[in-house]
């Protein structure tokens, strides 16, 4: 809050700006807008152009090859029909709604051992935070295939024990939790946030606690998740936003299709298949503006629940 | 308007100079300089680039699928054209099957196409009825020696957009060390019926050690459906375009695909699934853990190599036990195509001639892509074909009078199919769907597939 109250006195002191200072305020804007313009040419060229053709092509029929036809909110009925669709909607929500807090616990859980204190930390972060490097690569996810193959690894391991396992990403039943182990694999990027968050909390409550006799578990109920909660929800909203649009390990781990039947048909690899292997780049827009509507609301919703969970220390 | 201060002041100097009247119209040209050069850059990514006027050297992009031994052929006929024709340069692209529809459909739609493309009967009337390809006719390529029935296979009413790169039979290749280990006999591929084929494949499961298996399961493209179909009197598609059998045909089909998983004839569904993302030289045949699998005559040879063996060709299973109930048909392997926005038409189409008419072409690529449409390069090269490549040529020799009609082209929106009949397979194979539902589901799927 201190930062936001700042924030609000230059603004009130700015309201009362004699015209010289306004002068130059407009100056240093122009000069900053200078500065920004590699950075907007980019947004506009890169991110706006592009999004606004894809909202144009979401109310035609574009084949690719042809010139765009419009058709009005003719793809938004057909989703309402297309059980592919809706079974990737399915897909894509269990991975978020599972692969999310697993990994934030995971994440929350090795930053809490590594918060100790131990020799060699540095090591250790480092160790931790390298399959969220290689995590979303082409490579691990082929490592991930062969792992969990019929004869992978994982099965030849279960077989030392006499147990015949599955081909985990061949099966429908195991493969989208085969995809959800691979990513809570990648707890890296929360951990070493959570790690930054853990030492922002000022021991003095935790030595105040010991000291009306709090035990470890009460310490952490008490004292690390509400100081914690601000950067639970910012890794929440981002590890939320970044799961529905995750594409690579699916795309790799099943080959390109999302097999088998369907099982880890997640949206976007739906959307690309549509787009690019069906030539159907109308819909694939459509699609791509339903999933951005989505991923909308689950943030609004995040937001407002934020309120009755995160706690902001003053 | 001044930004900083110290170009304000410079802009001041130079406004009171006698330049001041131009200066407005001079920053509109270099807003258009500006604009120009962005339109330059623009197009510059986007067209073939450094391929330059009648005399310099052309540079023509070539695309194609396939593996290694592939790749190297092609390389060096596109050589031996270059020493040719020196002033025409080709630059290969490349890769696997999978990855090779998305890109070409990626690189058409950004107006990027390759000159020259390797097509597929599955998509060349998507591409073709989009313009998107070349009317071949109209350049200088003969085609007079070429077996007409490939030839046809290219003509649509768009004009002639693939001249056929090879000609290729459905076929189920047989390993016979399998077949020894497991002291089965081979079988007699003229007179073999469905029943034979369940039988044999069984009794190799049965004898072999665990994890080789007596046949690949089918259900993994339209292949081995369109031979299904054609021996019941049906067929993939109908002349203007449709499906041309019904759910329960595809059910029927299924339903045997399910007999033999139940028997362990073919792999378990994961063991499926797994094998169909393999690459040819990883699959089953190859490495030896099937017996039998299902593929195109001109994959024999690749294959053979992979597995380092000897591998037969056999004639598809019938219901009757009479090879002429087959229902095989000469398919075109591949077509040369060309994008209609290539800017050099008559070299494209001089590489073109090359590949399907020049001998010396002929003996380097051989049968990889298929039989040679070509009668003339056919004979001429027979000498130089390697002992798996004579076996194919052999092959496709010895069905030709027990082919079927030819059967109609792919209609638009056919490039999905096999995504359809794959999916539903394993739908099958895992109980997922019963067999009913299943071929009821897929011929919905594919009904909308080819009439969108």
């Amino acid at each position: 809050m201190s930062a936001i109250s700042e924030l609000s006195s230059i603004s009130r002191k700015k309201g009362k700006a004699t015209p010289e200072e306004k002068k130059a305020n407009s100056r240093d804007n122009k000069a900053a807008y200078i500065f920004l313009l590699p950075w907007l040419v980019g947004l506009i060229a890169i991110t706006i152009g592009p999004m606004l053709m894809s909202l144009y092509l979401s109310f035609t029929d574009y084949n690719l090859l042809q010139p765009p036809e419009w058709v009005g909110l003719e793809n938004f009925t057909r989703m309402l029909t297309d059980a592919r669709l809706h079974n990737s909607l399915g897909v894509t929500f269990t991975y978020v709604f599972i692969g999310v807090p697993l990994q934030l616990a995971v994440a929350l859980l090795i930053a809490l051992v590594l918060d100790k204190g131990m020799r060699g930390l540095p090591f250790y972060r480092s160790v931790f935070y390298l399959p969220s490097l290689l995590g979303g690569s082409v490579a691990v996810a082929i490592l991930w295939k062969q792992i969990f193959g019929t004869t992978g690894l994982v099965n030849q391991v279960l077989a030392m024990f006499g147990i015949q396992g599955p081909g985990w990403i061949s099966d429908p039943s195991t493969a989208l939790g085969s995809i959800i182990l691979l990513h809570v694999w990648t707890f890296g990027a929360p951990m070493i946030i959570f790690l930054a968050g853990l030492r922002q909390i000022p021991t003095m409550y935790y030595e105040a606690a010991k000291v009306d006799g709090a035990t470890t578990l009460q310490q952490f109920w008490r004292i690390t998740m509400p100081m914690l909660s601000p950067i639970i929800f910012f890794n929440l909203v981002l590890q939320i936003i970044g799961s529905f649009q995750s594409f690579t390990q699916a795309f790799i781990v099943s080959g390109g299709n999302g097999g088998p039947s369907d099982s880890t048909m997640f949206f976007t690899l739906y959307l690309y298949q549509k787009g690019f292997g069906q030539f159907d780049m109308g819909y694939a827009s459509a699609m791509a503006w339903l999933l951005l509507v989505i991923i909308g609301i689950f943030t609004a919703i995040n937001f407002i629940a934020s309120k009755y969970w995160v706690f902001y220390d003053d | 308007m001044p930004l900083f201060s110290r170009p304000a002041s410079a802009a001041k100097q130079s406004a009171e100079t006698p330049t001041t009247g131009s200066r407005r119209p001079l920053r509109k040209t270099g807003l258009v300089a500006a604009a120009a050069a962005v339109v330059m850059a623009l197009s510059a990514c986007g067209g073939g680039a450094a391929s330059e006027s009648a005399d310099g050297p052309v540079e023509l992009r070539f695309s194609w699928w396939g593996g290694d031994k592939r790749a190297q052929l092609t390389q060096e006929a596109i050589k031996q054209f270059e020493a040719e024709n020196p002033n025409i340069k080709i630059k290969p692209e490349f890769g696997d099957w999978s990855g090779y529809w998305d890109k070409l459909a990626t690189q058409v739609a950004a107006n990027d196409a390759p000159d020259i493309i390797q097509m597929d009967e599955k998509y060349i009337t998507e591409y073709s009825s989009r313009g998107a390809l070349l009317d071949l006719s109209k350049y200088e390529i003969d085609t007079s020696k070429l077996d007409e029935a490939a030839l046809n296979a290219g003509k649509s009413e768009d004009g002639l957009t693939g001249i056929a790169a090879g000609i290729n039979a459905a076929t189920i290749l047989a390993n016979p060390k399998v077949f020894e280990a497991a002291g089965v006999p081979l079988p007699d591929d003229s007179t073999w019926t469905w029943q034979d084929f369940e039988r044999i494949a069984t009794e190799i499961t049965a004898k072999s050690p665990q994890g080789t298996y007596g046949a690949a399961a089918y259900g993994t493209d339209e292949a081995s459906l369109g031979v299904w179909l054609r021996q019941n009197g049906k067929s993939l598609y109908t002349s203007d375009g449709k499906l041309g059998f019904e759910p329960s045909d595809i059910a029927d089909w299924w339903a045997f695909l399910k007999q033999l998983s139940e028997k362990k004839a073919v792999p378990s569904a994961s063991e499926v699934v797994e094998a169909e993302a393999a690459p040819l030289d990883q699959s089953g045949l190859a490495t030896g853990k099937n017996g039998m699998a299902f593929w195109w005559s001109n994959q024999a040879p690749a294959l053979e190599k992979a597995s380092g063996g000897d591998l037969k060709i056999l004639r598809f299973p019938t219901k009757t036990g009479k090879a002429d109930d087959a229902g095989l048909w000469y398919k075109a392997s591949q077509f040369w195509s060309a994008s209609s926005r290539t800017k050099h038409p008559e070299e494209t189409a001089k590489f073109i001639d090359f590949l399907a008419n020049d001998v010396k072409a002929g003996e380097t690529l051989l049968a990889d892509r298929g039989v040679y449409p070509n009668s003339d390069v056919r004979a001429a090269i027979e000498p130089k074909l390697t002992p798996a490549d004579v076996k194919v040529v052999k092959f496709i020799d010895q069905i030709k009078d027990e082919l079927g009609e030819a059967p109609a082209p792919p209609p638009k929106g056919a490039g999905s199919i096999q995504e359809i009949i794959k999916r539903y397979t394993s739908e099958v194979l895992f109980e997922r769907l019963s067999t009913e539902e299943a071929g009821k589901k897929a011929h919905d799927e594919m009904k909308s597939a080819i009439s969108s």
